[in-house]
């Protein structure tokens, strides 16, 4: 078993070293980041820009904002934007022609009872003008309220969710984060999974074409070469995930410092790490193994990525059901994929950020992966051993069926047969 | 202590589907011999070469390497330089040397010590760090052969040991395997090139259509195939000599002759009558022992009816 080894070591050094490896580990999350800060701040910036509202005037018809005769004695929120009081709306008009002012709002006589303002502007009603103005309104008009309750006016609850079947306890922030880690999870590990036994498929492919394969099936058991190329392609994909978790905590350190507090908001709970973990390690190896037996089996690299992106579908196919998932995260469809060794997986993970999935199913769903993986690993290193060296010849599905049936591999070599005499013996 | 039998093949045969690839073939390799298995295209020489490796089972018959049916641990002492030759095209030649040394069993210093060595000697140390892709044909062709016997082996076993290589590389490469010999290992090479085979190998195995055609000494197997004629080189009325059935004059412009000799009469009559007569000089005098490659053409030729019987050696 040290060759296996000897096996995964090579495989994950010399794939760490490779060109396409590090720009897939490193540039690709750097490059996703940077599109995603760049989409951000735009937006961010958009949004959130007041520059062209230093003063914005106010026509109160209403009588209800409370304020001094000196308009910068006005309560003001943000500092940054000026309220400046003008007795009707055509003298306001005038002042946003002249450019004097960025935007004004008129409170109708009815306002206390209708809450209707209207707001004129020269520019585009950003959001971030829209919230001044409201901030504007509940501290003026508010104004004589006990500070304590117009606190609560403003921010009125700081609410804790309880989920009552996982027992979790988050910010309400927190809720989006808690939803979308999963998914992303779920992303990185099919990508991950994907591209690593990719790389195993690739690697099986040109072993055989370029002959090394002759030369490592007569050095080591097919079954030490298969598991030690998923070992070491394993530990490679682990990598990957850290580089892409640390790129992406980065990331989210630098948004939290931006400007986007959702972003900033997300948690990623331990227990799904730990079980994400477990459900990544099974997958991928059966992955990895299904790709190597589909890679030792077909002759074309081209016809072999094809196969491969069918096998990882199966593996998404939760994704299609994500409204399940929402709706009726205990429903039987659900369970059935969190169960079905082929998508649990990936539907173990989405599972566990809607409801509190129950121990019992993921022990069956553990136990059910592992079996397939020993089923799976028994098949490819048959495979293996029989279609490495068919060279230019596709394996029909009968000839397959043929070599799982038959003799294990080393018991062969001693079949008696009868006077067979050797010419010339000495 | 090793077997003085390093490979032995009994009654083996291997059939595809309807192909019969190797039927009843029976051989031996000794230590300290190079042994050369020849045989047309198709023949089976893979075959036996795979199945004798474990990469193929036979359908029926016995396989033994060093004295016992093949283990891990006796793949561990042979080296085997497939047919069609390759090697990981992006990975530095050291590094991979010392990937598959240590595959064989070698610990890493040990494969890096040996692989260094080996460049060494094959004139290859200088590139030890350039990936495979970046040697030329002849300089990946002598990386092979390094791996091949990296790990010391104590049997080699080679396709076509020769293919690919300049005449100066060729003879690096003979001087590598004689060695082997001398040191009391097993080298069976399959191969195209004849003259090397008579150069180099002791004994020999010459399959047609999965079956075996001649096996033995090159030398009993020539012999065997001796035609009852002298070649000769000289001046003289050739026709005239007694012991002379027919000539057959060689078109290689050398002036070469071939004298086919009467029933009852060999070669010391001729030689005898020659040197009694005054009017016929010879410059050059042998025995008309064909070529292997001349045998290899006749056994393929005459596939219908087998001229000989399988020679046996000693």
């Amino acid at each position: 078993m040290n060759k296996l080894w000897l096996v995964a070591r090579y495989e994950l050094m010399s794939n760490l070293k490779k060109r396409a490896f590090l720009i897939a580990a490193i540039g690709g999350p750097i490059f996703m980041l940077l599109l995603m800060a760049v989409i951000v701040l735009v937006t961010v910036q958009t949004e959130t820009d007041l520059s062209g509202y230093a003063q914005i005037g106010v026509v109160d018809d209403s009588g209800a904002i409370v304020y001094t005769d000196d308009p910068t004695a006005t309560v003001q929120d943000p500092p940054a934007v000026m309220f400046v009081s003008y007795p009707d709306a055509d003298s306001a008009a005038a002042a946003l022609a002249a450019a004097q002012i960025g935007a004004y709002i008129v409170v109708p006589a009815d306002y206390v009872r209708t809450g209707a303002i209207n707001l004129f502007t020269s520019g585009n009603a950003s959001s971030a003008l829209t919230e001044t103005i409201e901030r504007y309104l509940i501290r003026n008009v508010g104004a004589d309220l006990d500070p304590d309750v117009l606190a609560r006016v403003i921010t009125p609850s700081a609410p804790m969710l309880r989920f009552l079947d996982s027992g979790r306890v988050v910010p309400i922030e927190a809720i989006l984060g808690l939803l979308l880690v999963p998914l992303l999870f779920v992303l990185l590990f099919l990508i991950t999974a994907q591209t690593t036994s990719g790389y195993l498929m690739s690697g099986v492919v040109e072993e055989k074409s370029n002959r090394v394969m002759e030369i490592l099936i007569t050095s080591l058991k097919p079954v030490e070469l298969l598991a030690g190329k998923i070992i070491g392609l394993g530990a490679l994909g682990l990598i990957q995930m850290v580089i892409w978790v640390v790129i992406a905590a980065f990331g989210a350190t630098f948004a939290a410092r931006g400007a986007s507090p959702f972003l900033s908001a997300i948690v990623l709970p331990t227990d799904l790490l730990i079980m994400g973990l477990v459900y990544f390690l099974l997958g991928y190896a059966f992955l990895s193994t299904m790709m190597a037996s589909v890679g030792v089996i077909i002759v074309a690299e081209q016809e072999a990525r094809q196969v491969a992106g069918l096998v990882s579908l199966v593996f998404a196919a939760p994704f299609f059901a994500i409204i399940a998932f929402f709706t009726d995260p205990n429903g039987g469809l659900v369970t059935f994929l969190s169960l079905f060794p082929l998508t649990s997986p990936t539907s173990m993970i989405m599972r566990m950020a809607f409801t509190a999935v129950p121990i019992a199913q993921h022990a069956i769903a553990i136990a059910l992966l592992i079996g397939l993986n020993i089923v799976i690993l028994w098949i490819g290193a048959r495979i293996f051993r029989f279609a490495l060296l068919m060279y230019g010849k596709k394996l029909s599905v009968r000839e397959i069926v043929g070599l799982l049936r038959r003799r294990p591999a080393n018991t062969l070599a001693s079949v008696p047969t009868s006077e067979t005499a050797i010419g010339g013996a000495r | 202590m090793t077997s003085p039998i390093a490979v032995s093949v009994e009654g083996v045969s291997k059939r595809y589907g309807d192909f019969q690839a190797v039927s009843d073939l029976s051989f031996q390799v000794a230590v300290g011999e190079i042994f050369a298995i020849l045989g047309p295209n198709g023949a089976g020489k893979s075959t036996t070469i795979r199945m004798i490796l474990d990469i193929l089972k036979p359908d029926s018959g016995r396989i033994a390497v060093f004295g016992a049916p093949i283990t891990d641990k006796a793949k561990d002492r042979i080296g085997y330089l497939p047919e069609e030759r390759g090697l990981y095209r992006n990975v530095p030649v050291l590094e991979m040397m010392v990937y598959l040394g240590t595959l064989k069993g070698m610990t890493r210093a040990a494969a890096k010590t040996a692989s260094m060595a080996l460049l060494e000697r094959l004139e290859l140390a200088e590139h030890h760090k350039k990936k495979v892709s970046e040697l030329s044909k002849g300089m990946q062709q002598k990386v092979q052969f390094a791996v091949t016997i990296l790990h010391d082996p104590d049997l080699i076993i080679i396709d076509e040991p020769f293919s690919g290589l300049d005449p100066v590389n060729t003879l690096v490469i003979k001087d590598l395997l004689l060695d082997f010999a001398r040191r009391d290992k097993a080298v069976m090479m399959s191969t195209h090139q004849m003259y090397q085979v008579e150069e180099m190998a002791g004994r020999m195995l010459m399959i047609d259509r999965g079956r075996l055609a001649l096996y033995g000494t090159v030398n009993e197997v020539r012999q065997e195939y001796a035609l009852p004629a002298v070649r000769v080189e000289g001046s003289g009325e050739w026709d005239s000599l007694r012991t002379v059935d027919h000539i057959e004059m060689s078109d290689n412009g050398r002036g070469e002759v071939t004298l086919y000799l009467k029933n009852g009469a060999d070669s010391d009559d001729l030689m005898a009558e020659i040197a009694a007569r005054s009017d016929v000089t010879v410059r050059r005098f042998e025995l008309a022992v064909p070529t292997l490659n001349e045998i290899f053409v006749d056994v393929v030729q005459n596939r219908a009816a087998p001229r000989k019987e399988a020679v046996t050696h000693e």
